[in-house]
C-alpha cells in the first residue's frame, strides 16, 4: 500500500488565497473523492499535486519521499497522472495508437504494428476492459473514450491517478460501466483521487471523501458512516444568504412564454413563463441543459419542437437577429469567445448589438455612438481610461459589464445571463447583481443561469431546477436553503 | 522629466502606428536621391497608373480579409471579365443587334454581373456549407480561367469604340491617368463604407469574432456574402479597365494578380486572421508595391528578380505584422 501526503500547502493568486494550509493523506486501494463547490480550491489542489502549479509553500510526499516538480511533465514522469474532463484523444487514430501514443513498439525506424496492438491488448486485458484495439476513437461513445483515457494514463504505471469529473458527460448506464473499471483499478497499487460534482455517486464509488471550502480543508470522512447532510455541511459551511432588495416588484404581465421546448439530446419539454420585472434563476449541474435552453430561446441554436411567445408575438424560427430586434438579449457563458470581439475597442463592442439604432440610414452617427458607449461606461462603472482602449485592457469583471452594456444599449425587455459571475471578483459580482436589480426596477426581466447556487438564492425571485434536460421543480429562494437546493439539483434529495 | 517621458512615449506610439508610411517615405527619399527620373510628374503618375489594376481590387480584398476571408480567384476574374466584355460586345455588334456604343455597355454590365454572381457562389458555399474560402476560391481560380479560355477561343479581339479606350488609357485634364481616377474613387467609397457605415462596423465584428457577432444580432452570412461579392465586382471592373487599356480581352490577363492584391493588403497592415486592418493602410501598400516595382525598373532589375523581391516583401510584411501582434499581446498579458 502506498500513500500520498500533502502538508501545509499554501497557494496564493493575486487577490486571493486559493489554498490555505491544506494537509491531507490519500491512500491506495481506495477511491478517494475530492469535493468542493466552485472556487473551493479543489482544482488548484489538483494542479499543485500534478505539477501544473507551484505551491507557495508546503510539501508533497509519496510514501514519505518528498517530491519536487519542474512542471506537469516532470510530475507525470514521477508517477502523477491526470485524466481530465476534456478529452485529449486523437479521433482519427485507433484505440491502441491513442493509448500508446509516442511509445509505439518499433523495429528500426518502422513501427511494429503487430507488437504495438498486442501490447495495447494486454494492457486492456489487464484492466479487464473489453474493447477492440483497432477501432478508431472517432467511432467510440463518450464513456468508451473516457475508458481509453484512463487506460492511456494507467499504461504509464502511475503511482497517483486523478480522475477529474469522469462521469460528467455520461448517462446512467454508462456511469456504471465506468465504475466497474474504477473498482478494478482499486486492486492495483495506485492512489485514486476522484473529483466529482455528483454527490449521489459517492456512496456507490468512493471510500473516503475529502472536502475543501474557500481554500481550506473542512473534513475527510469515511463514506461508510457519512450522511448526505454531513457532506453538504462540509461543502457549504454556514452560509448566510444576502437578501435581494425589497423594492423589486414582479408585475402580472407576462413578457416571455416558453411551451414544451425540446432540443434533443439537451433538454425536453421545457415550459415556463417570465413576468415583467422578474428575475428568474435556472439552477442545475453542468450538463443539465441550462445553457442550451437559453441559446435555443435566443435562436443561437435551433430547437426541435415547442413554441416561444415574446411580448405577445409568437416566434416561429428564432435567430439572434430577430430576437435581439424584439428586445431579447443574451450574455453568453463564455464571454471571451462568444460575448466579445477581443481585438476591437470597448466602444465598438458596446455598440455591436445596437448598430441598427446608431445607423438607421446605414451611416453610423458617430456622436451618438460615442454617447452610447459613454453612457454604459458611466452607468455600469466600467473602469477604463477611454472607450477607444482595446477590450483586452479590461479585467474580467469589466469585460462582463461591457457584454451587459452592449445589450442595455438596445433597451432590452428580457436579458438572459449565462454564468454572469464566472471568473470575476466579488465586487464586480455585486455590481452585476446591482445591474440586474436596476433593470428589474425598470421593468426589464432577467433569466440567470449560474453554478453558484448562493448567487441564485440572493439574486432571483424564483428558481427553476433543471436536471438532465428537464425542469423538475420551481422554488422560492425564501423557502429553501442552499443544501436543499444543491441536493435538488443533483437529484439526491430526501 | 515627465513631459520628456511623454514625448518619448508619443514618438514610439507614432512610429509604430505609421511604420509603413515612414518606411515608404524613406524609400521614396532614397529613390529621389539615387534613381534618375524617379521624381518626375510623369513617372509618379505612371506609378499610379500601373498599380491601379491590382489596386482597385485591393480595396475589396481589404474588406474580405478584415472580414476573416480570402479570395484567391480575382486574377482569373480579370481575365474572364475582359474576355466577356469583348465577346459580348463583339457578338452583339457583329450581328447588328446593337450599335457598338450600346453593345459595349451591355458587355460591361455582363462582366460586372458575372463578378457579382461568382462572389455570390463563393459566399453561398462559404456560409451554407462552411467550406473555407481559401479552397473555394482556389477552385474558382481554375474554373474562371478555364471559362475565359473557352470563351475567348476564336475571337478575343473586337473593335471597340474610342471612348472605351479612355476608361483604361485616357488622361483626365490631359495629364492625369484615368485608371488612377478609378483607384481613388474605389479608395474613397471603400474608405467611407469601412469607417462610416453600419456595414463597415459589422465587417470588423464578423472578422474579429464571428460567433460573438452572430450572438450580437449581426447577420454574419449576409456580411460575408456581400464582401465576397464586392471583391469580385471590383475584379470584374479591373478586367474592364484592362481590356480597355489594350482594347481586347484575353484569358492570359490577370494571371498572378491575386498575389499583388493580397500583398498590398498585407503590407498595409491588415491581419490575415481578420478583424484588424485599415483601408488607408491598403492605399499605402499599393503605393509601396508600385514604388518598389518602379524603382527596380529604373535600376534595370529583371522580371525574374522582381518576382523574388516581391515575394520577400510579402514575407517580411507578414513577419513584421505577426511580431508586432505578438509583442502587443505579450505587453497585455504582463
Amino acid at each position: 500500500m502506498s500513500s500520498l501526503t500533502v502538508r501545509n500547502i499554501i497557494k496564493n493568486f493575486p487577490g486571493t488565497r486559493a489554498l490555505d494550509d491544506v494537509s491531507i493523506t490519500f491512500e491506495s486501494g481506495k477511491v478517494n473523492a475530492l469535493l468542493g463547490k466552485n472556487g473551493s480550491g479543489k482544482s488548484t489542489l489538483v494542479k499543485v499535486i500534478n505539477g501544473a502549479y507551484q505551491a507557495d509553500s508546503g510539501v508533497i510526499e509519496l510514501d514519505g519521499v518528498p517530491l519536487e516538480f519542474g512542471g506537469p511533465q516532470d510530475a507525470f514522469d514521477q508517477g502523477i497522472a491526470t485524466v481530465y474532463q476534456e478529452m485529449s484523444l486523437i479521433p482519427g487514430l485507433s484505440v491502441a495508437e491513442n493509448i500508446l501514443i509516442g511509445r509505439y513498439e518499433t523495429n528500426g525506424p518502422f513501427v511494429d504494428w503487430k507488437k504495438t496492438y498486442a501490447k495495447a491488448q494486454s494492457l486492456l486485458d489487464e484492466m479487464g476492459i473489453d474493447m477492440p484495439v483497432r477501432e478508431l476513437v472517432v467511432n467510440l461513445s463518450v464513456w468508451q473514450c473516457q475508458v481509453v483515457e484512463i487506460a492511456k494514463a494507467m499504461s504509464c504505471r502511475p503511482r497517483v491517478i486523478f480522475l477529474d469529473e469522469p462521469t460528467s458527460a455520461l448517462a446512467q448506464h454508462e456511469t456504471q460501466m465506468l465504475f466497474r473499471l474504477i473498482r478494478e483499478l482499486k486492486t492495483k497499487d495506485v492512489i485514486i483521487i476522484y473529483i466529482t460534482h455528483r454527490l449521489q455517486e459517492l456512496w456507490e464509488i468512493a471510500d473516503t471523501s475529502t472536502v475543501l471550502l474557500d481554500g481550506r480543508l473542512t473534513g475527510k470522512i469515511d463514506m461508510a458512516d457519512a450522511q448526505p447532510k454531513d457532506i453538504l455541511k462540509l461543502m457549504f459551511g454556514d452560509v448566510t444568504i444576502k437578501n435581494r432588495p425589497a423594492d423589486l416588484i414582479v408585475s402580472d404581465e407576462t413578457v416571455l412564454e416558453v411551451k414544451n421546448l425540446t432540443r434533443k439530446p439537451w433538454f425536453r419539454n421545457v415550459s415556463f413563463t417570465l413576468k415583467k420585472g422578474e428575475v428568474l434563476g435556472i439552477a442545475g449541474m453542468l450538463g443539465s441543459g441550462r445553457t442550451e435552453l437559453l441559446r435555443a430561446i435566443f435562436g443561437a441554436d435551433q430547437a426541435d419542437e415547442g413554441s416561444i411567445v415574446l411580448d405577445g408575438k409568437v416566434i416561429d424560427k428564432p435567430n439572434p437577429r430577430i430576437m435581439s430586434q424584439l428586445g431579447l438579449a443574451l450574455t453568453p457563458e463564455d464571454r471571451k469567445s462568444q460575448g466579445l470581439v477581443q481585438i476591437l475597442s470597448i466602444k465598438e463592442n458596446l455598440c455591436h448589438a445596437s448598430l441598427d439604432l446608431l445607423a438607421p440610414t446605414g451611416f453610423v452617427d458617430t456622436k451618438l455612438e460615442q454617447r452610447y458607449a459613454d453612457r454604459q461606461v458611466d452607468a455600469l462603472h466600467i473602469k477604463t481610461p477611454g472607450t477607444d482602449m482595446p477590450m483586452t485592457s479590461l479585467s474580467g469583471g469589466n469585460q462582463q459589464k461591457v457584454v451587459v452594456g452592449k445589450w442595455l444599449n438596445i433597451g432590452p425587455k428580457v436579458i438572459f445571463l449565462d454564468e454572469p459571475s464566472r471568473g470575476i471578483d466579488v465586487n464586480a459580482k455585486q455590481q452585476i447583481f446591482q445591474i440586474i436589480w436596476d433593470q428589474s426596477r425598470k421593468g426589464v426581466s432577467s433569466v440567470v443561469v449560474s453554478s453558484e447556487l448562493e448567487e441564485l438564492l440572493e439574486v432571483c425571485h424564483r428558481i427553476i431546477i433543471m436536471r438532465q434536460g428537464e425542469f423538475v421543480d420551481v422554488i422560492c429562494p425564501e423557502d429553501t436553503t442552499i443544501e436543499e437546493l444543491y441536493s435538488h439539483c443533483i437529484g439526491s434529495e430526501k | 522629466m515627465n513631459t520628456q517621458q511623454r514625448k518619448a512615449f508619443n514618438w514610439s506610439q507614432f512610429s509604430k502606428k505609421y511604420m509603413m508610411e515612414i518606411i515608404l517615405g524613406c524609400i521614396v527619399l532614397a529613390l529621389m536621391l539615387t534613381a534618375p527620373g524617379f521624381f518626375t510628374t510623369g513617372n509618379i503618375l505612371n506609378i499610379f497608373r500601373n498599380v491601379a489594376l491590382a489596386g482597385v481590387i485591393s480595396f475589396g480584398m481589404t474588406m474580405v480579409i478584415i472580414g476573416g476571408e480570402i479570395d484567391l480567384s480575382v486574377g482569373s476574374s480579370i481575365a474572364l471579365s475582359a474576355v466577356l466584355t469583348a465577346t459580348v460586345t463583339g457578338a452583339l455588334n457583329s450581328r447588328g443587334i446593337l450599335p457598338m456604343e450600346t453593345a459595349v455597355l451591355v458587355g460591361m454590365a455582363c462582366s460586372l454581373l458575372m463578378g457579382a454572381v461568382v462572389g455570390l457562389i463563393n459566399g453561398f458555399l462559404r456560409t451554407k456549407y462552411n467550406i473555407p474560402t481559401f479552397i473555394i476560391t482556389l477552385a474558382m481560380l481554375n474554373v474562371l480561367y478555364g471559362a475565359a479560355a473557352l470563351l475567348s477561343k476564336g475571337f478575343p479581339v473586337t473593335t471597340l469604340p474610342d471612348w472605351y479606350n479612355w476608361i483604361g488609357a485616357g488622361q483626365l485634364f490631359g495629364f492625369f491617368p484615368v485608371p488612377a481616377v478609378w483607384l481613388l474613387i474605389t479608395f474613397a467609397v471603400v474608405f467611407v463604407i469601412m469607417n462610416m457605415t453600419k456595414f463597415g462596423r459589422q465587417v470588423y465584428a464578423v472578422g474579429g469574432n464571428p460567433e460573438a457577432a452572430r450572438l450580437s444580432g449581426i447577420d454574419v452570412a449576409k456580411v460575408k456574402i456581400v464582401i465576397l461579392m464586392t471583391v469580385q465586382v471590383l475584379a470584374a471592373f479591373s478586367g474592364i479597365i484592362l481590356s480597355a487599356q489594350v482594347m481586347s480581352g484575353s484569358s492570359t490577363f490577370g494571371r498572378g494578380y491575386e498575389m499583388d492584391v493580397i500583398a498590398a493588403v498585407i503590407i498595409g497592415g491588415t491581419s490575415l486572421f481578420g478583424g484588424i486592418g485599415k483601408v488607408w493602410g491598403t492605399m499605402i501598400g499599393i503605393i509601396f508595391l508600385g514604388v518598389i516595382n518602379n524603382g527596380m525598373t529604373l535600376f534595370g532589375v529583371g522580371d525574374f528578380e522582381k518576382y523574388i523581391a516581391r515575394g520577400m516583401l510579402i514575407l517580411l510584411a507578414v513577419l513584421f505584422n505577426t511580431i508586432q501582434l505578438q509583442s502587443m499581446q505579450k505587453a497585455k498579458a504582463s
